[in-house]
């Protein structure tokens, strides 16, 4: 029983700490408060129904996930986020509008109802004494490695630096040659393609449907609210209280209790430490 | 014969309002152009219009010939022009090596760690941490070990020690010497009148001197300054 709740919780904290993780990309270093965010979970959730419906193997999920997500979000780059770099409150608006549109374009296409698909790999391992599914164990290891993969990579890559330095200082940024638009652009893009990928792992284990995005967009706003902007120890630290409340309490009181105790600590954080437990300098 | 940069009947400034006006100035390959007058004339904006952080409303910028003046700040860069800001000139929340190996370097730092030791000895601190005047310093080593033949500094000296000034004098000579063609806005004259080839005076955004720094009387210059 408690191998299982603490593998639970294991699942939570990884998956909301991918699914926030672009959030704090573009909300954290860009300024833009992607309201669309959730969305991107989404459309990432429906690549396997995508290649499902077309007969296409298995292996296409992946590289169609990306492709379709990628491709959105292109496309909103170009016409919408780059007039709103820094303007955070019109970013709010205008991506508030896309989600919508977004919503609406998915139900046009696959219709209102649940889709449901089935894991790459099936069957339980033994974990403690405890059978849990083998996609959730496999997943959050996934998830573990890639974030220290990250880690490593955000402390050593040029690519990273830049991005501080464009965060910091866009205008010297630019005077020492880097290309803001496309640096920048290609940070959303990247945030964005982290939303898929996260939708496209938990597609096996939710219901999918157009209205999917908005619970993912909460909770990774209240995760990085409760963590801070700006770093991923802040992130994990965020998905960790955020999750780990809501699975705790979930399990051992109710659902109910669960979510009512995330709103309050993200209301506690935004009253009275809105910069939450892990600040960057900036 | 062209000039490295020529600055041609340049007009610009912020949104709707204008700050320099029809402003001709150009820069030869190993010489310093000194630009001076009293704040608010429009020497900043002069620096960053010649950048690319601002874009003229009319006349041109050309580099070697070739206009840059419709490029964006980084592909100056990436032409050759160089540039120090008067503010924010360095990333505060980058250590003094990330500012100075983030861009493309030309040459070894280690000629200027010998005039200023003080950045050797702080490689790893984060460049917010120094002083004012410390991180001039940076600023001025990051824009001079660049990869260019176009450098513009402006107000290098606001806040550094007389004899980093000094320091600072040497280099831009020997950028200059081997071939750099630079673009100084000052308001320190005799740090400006030791250094520069060509004196630029700005009043009220226009051009009120435009010589030969041999053939500028002291006088003048002091004159300009307190129109």
């Amino acid at each position: 029983m408690t191998s299982v709740l603490i593998l639970n919780l294991a699942w939570q904290i990884s998956t909301l700490a991918l699914v926030a993780l672009g959030l704090a990309i573009v909300f954290g270093k860009l300024r833009i408060m992607n309201m669309a965010h959730g969305e991107f979970v989404m459309i990432g959730a429906y690549a396997p129904v995508i290649t499902s419906s077309l007969g296409l193997p298995g292996w296409l999920q992946l590289p169609v996930c990306l492709l379709t997500v990628a491709f959105v979000a292109f496309i909103l780059e170009r016409v919408v986020i780059r007039h709103l770099y820094g303007r955070m409150f019109d970013s709010l608006l205008a991506t508030w509008g896309i989600a919508i549109l977004l919503r609406e374009a998915v139900e046009l296409i696959f219709g209102r109802g649940y889709q449901s698909v089935s894991p790459p790999i099936s069957g339980t391992l033994s974990v403690l004494g405890s059978d849990y599914p083998a996609y959730r164990i496999a997943v959050i290891i996934g998830i573990i490695i890639g974030f220290a993969a990250l880690y490593w990579w955000n402390a050593r890559s040029k690519v990273a630096t830049r991005i501080k330095a464009m965060v910091g200082n866009p205008d010297l940024a630019e005077a020492i040659g880097i290309n803001t638009a496309r640096l920048s652009a290609g940070a959303f893009i990247f945030g964005c393609c982290t939303a898929g990928l996260a939708g496209l792992i938990l597609a096996p284990t939710i219901r999918i449907e157009p209205m999917m995005g908005l619970d993912y967009l909460i909770r990774s706003f209240f995760a990085l609210v409760v963590g801070g902007l700006g770093s991923l120890e802040g992130l994990g630290i965020g998905a960790g209280i955020i999750a780990g409340t809501q699975s705790f309490l979930g399990a051992v009181v109710s659902q109910t209790y669960g979510y009512l105790a995330v709103l309050t600590l993200s209301i506690l954080f935004l009253w009275l430490k809105p910069d939450g437990i892990r600040s960057s300098s900036r | 014969m062209t000039a490295l940069l020529e600055i041609d009947t340049l007009t610009g400034g912020y949104r709707d309002t204008n700050v320099l006006f029809d402003v001709s100035a150009h820069i030869e390959a190993g010489s310093v152009l000194g630009v001076f007058g009293r704040n608010g004339v429009g020497k900043t904006t002069l620096a960053r219009l010649v950048q690319g952080g601002l874009h003229p409303v009319h006349g041109d910028i050309r580099l070697n010939g070739r206009s840059v003046g419709d490029l964006p700040a980084h592909a100056r860069r990436g032409q050759g022009i160089g540039y120090m800001p008067q503010t924010s000139m360095v990333f505060d929340d980058l250590t003094v090596r990330e500012n100075l190996t983030l861009g493309n370097a030309r040459e070894e730092t280690e000629t200027y760690f010998d005039r200023f030791p003080r950045l050797a000895e702080r490689l790893d601190q984060p460049a917010g941490t120094m002083s004012g005047g410390e991180r001039k310093i940076l600023a001025f080593v990051r824009t001079m070990i660049e990869d260019t033949q176009v450098i513009i500094l402006d107000e290098p000296s606001e806040g550094v020690q007389p004899e980093n000034i000094d320091h600072m004098a040497e280099c831009l000579k020997e950028r200059a010497l081997a071939g750099a063609g630079i673009l100084l806005c000052e308001q320190n004259l005799s740090f400006l009148t030791g250094v520069s080839n060509w004196f630029l005076g700005l009043d009220a955004g226009r051009v009120v001197l435009n010589k030969l720094a041999s053939e500028v009387p002291a006088s003048e210059l002091r004159s300009i300054l307190s129109l």
